[in-house]
């Protein structure tokens, strides 16, 4: 018998005494030598992606296939490693928010938000209503956005072209309503320690309201092209499964963990900018697969325009900015400030040394954790629903790789 | 959001941990423990009376002389958060944690690539963010931040 004779079991240690190593070495793996008696198949590793159009970036997974089989997966990160915490210790405080628009990049409001929060924890800073009101708003937009892009981008993942020509209408309008408030479409650079860089230019609570008013049909017509479909239901329920256990344990947040019934969302649980005051509830799912997830998040959406009809309703006056240093030198300490992204619960660790620069900045990037469960959610699926599987998790690489 | 101080004592004890000390800073509620036993002491953590269900995050700062680990914990039930520190040499080593929390498994190789260290029974110990060819620790102080220029290969 040669080295090459094993089959794949999930029971028991992950490397049987004296054997070789298996190529990939997920949890509760192992290979077993072969009976005499069983049919020899050669296992099969696939190299999917980077450059693959259902990776969502860069991301490049090692698939062991028995046969249609998925019997490991293993991600392999850093394509899009671009030092971002260790630039970030060479940068003032003010600086930073220019390289987080790039971790996550298409939600960067949230990202942007988390580091000024925990700058204005050490700082003590007042933030003023307004600010907090307009960080809430442009929050909530890009929250939208980011979702339907998931929408089109997991329809794609599941054979449907026409939702992401659909969705991608939605997530003009509302970037072109980030780009005209924030200055650009993506790098938004808004949020800065003490408040925002500025209010709302004029005539833009009209192009909102326009959208508002439309929105609600587009929405009615992804349901039609999606959860209704009678290829998309097949493709999704029960697809890539994770129960409450497992998330909990890979520290999943964000709609994978609330598909498993776990009512968390930072916005409730330890209410920021003005998530106190608004009505809003957490949709939850309770079987924790790929549907789930989805539904979850076109739920989000709607609970969204829920609340971004409640701040347009009542502006508060006064200043976008508190008065704050021009450059800050928050005092030697550390905290931790979370917010809701789109895919989770996004942190930022700081520690301040009582200078400009940030002695050490991590980011906490809920696709970073997301994305770890991977071998549990595709091992044991085949391999046509892996990359449904990975749809669903809603991850972008960015800031992942950081 | 925040445990009490003297709670965090006594789950530890439980465990048979006596902590260097547990202050609460502007971060919340820490614990400093010894980093030989943070495997033994998160699984006590997550199964007694703490039941901090939860591993938000794993990372690790340059000190200057060491490095010193975060692992932030949460009990999502009760929605309290605690951090423990612990203390490692640079290219010293800590038990991997992720039987208990595998949530680690990416965040123990990053923080191992990154600033020179060990998780001693990681099932996958390779670099997660950088290729073979990147040795130095890149997070440490002691690593300098370089030009494309001053980096590339000819």
């Amino acid at each position: 018998m040669t080295d090459d004779h094993f089959r794949v079991t999930r029971e028991g240690p992950i490397v049987a005494e004296g054997r070789r190593e298996p190529l990939l070495l997920p949890r509760g793996l192992r290979r077993v030598p072969r009976g005499i008696d069983e049919l020899a198949t050669e296992h099969l590793i696939v190299n999917m992606g980077p450059q693959h159009p259902s990776t969502h970036g860069v991301l490049h997974i090692l698939l062991e296939l028995d046969g249609e089989v998925v019997m490991a997966a293993e991600a392999s990160l850093g394509y899009l490693h671009r030092g971002i915490e260790k630039l970030a210790e060479s940068r003032r405080h003010h600086q930073v928010a220019t390289l987080l628009d790039r971790a996550d990049y298409v939600s960067g409001i949230h990202t942007e938000l988390a580091y000024a929060m925990a700058v204005e924890q050490l700082m003590e800073i007042e933030v003023p209503e307004k600010a907090h009101w307009l960080r809430t708003l442009m929050g909530e937009i890009n929250r939208i956005a980011s979702h339907v892009l998931f929408v089109g981008t997991f329809g794609m993942d599941t054979g449907s072209m026409p939702t992401f020509l659909y969705t991608m209408r939605e997530r003009e309008a509302l970037v072109d309503i980030l780009e005209e408030v924030t200055g650009s479409r993506m790098m938004f650079n808004y949020v800065r320690p003490g408040g925002v860089t500025g209010d709302l230019p004029a005539g833009i609570t009209g192009k909102l309201e326009t959208f508002l008013s439309t929105v609600d049909t587009y929405l009615d017509e992804y349901d039609v092209l999606l959860r209704d479909n009678e290829i998309f239901g097949p493709r999704t329920k029960g697809v890539g499964v994770i129960d409450r256990a497992t998330a909990i344990a890979f520290g999943m947040t964000g709609a994978p963990l609330r598909a498993t019934g776990v009512a968390w969302d930072i916005r409730r649980a330890r209410p920021y900018a003005s998530y106190a005051q608004l009505d809003f509830d957490v949709p939850l799912a309770s079987r924790g697969d790929s549907f789930d997830r989805y539904v979850i998040k076109c739920a989000e959406i709607h609970e969204s325009l829920k609340m971004i009809r409640q701040l347009i309703d009542g502006v508060p006056e006064g200043e976008h900015m508190a008065k704050v240093p021009k450059v800050l030198r928050p005092p030697a300490g550390e905290v931790y400030a979370a917010v809701e992204s789109p895919r989770g619960e996004l942190g930022i660790h700081l520690v301040s040394d009582g200078t400009d620069k940030p002695y050490r900045m991590r980011l906490r990037s809920p696709a970073y954790f997301n994305l770890a469960v991977i071998d549990e959610a595709l091992a044991g699926g085949l391999i046509a629903d892996a990359v449904v599987t990975l749809g669903s998790l809603d991850i972008i690489l960015g800031e992942i790789d950081r | 959001m925040l445990p009490a101080p003297s709670d965090v004592t006594r789950w530890l004890a439980a465990a048979g941990v006596t902590p260097a000390e547990v202050t609460t800073t502007s971060l919340g509620v820490m614990a400093r423990i010894e980093a030989a036993r943070a495997a033994d002491v998160l699984s006590a953590l997550r199964d007694g009376d703490g039941a901090f269900d939860m591993l938000v995050d794993l990372f690790a700062i340059d000190t200057g002389v060491g490095i010193d680990l975060r692992y932030h914990l949460r009990a999502l039930e009760r929605n309290e958060d605690l951090y423990l520190a612990a203390y490692v040499e640079y290219d010293g080593e800590a038990p991997s944690s992720w039987r208990c929390y595998p949530a680690v498994l990416f965040a123990e190789r990053e923080a191992a690539e990154m600033f020179g260290m060990t998780f001693v029974g990681h099932p996958n110990p390779k670099r997660l963010l950088t290729t073979d060819e990147v040795t130095e620790p890149l997070l440490r102080k002691s690593t300098l931040i370089r030009t494309w220029e001053e980096t590339r290969r000819d």
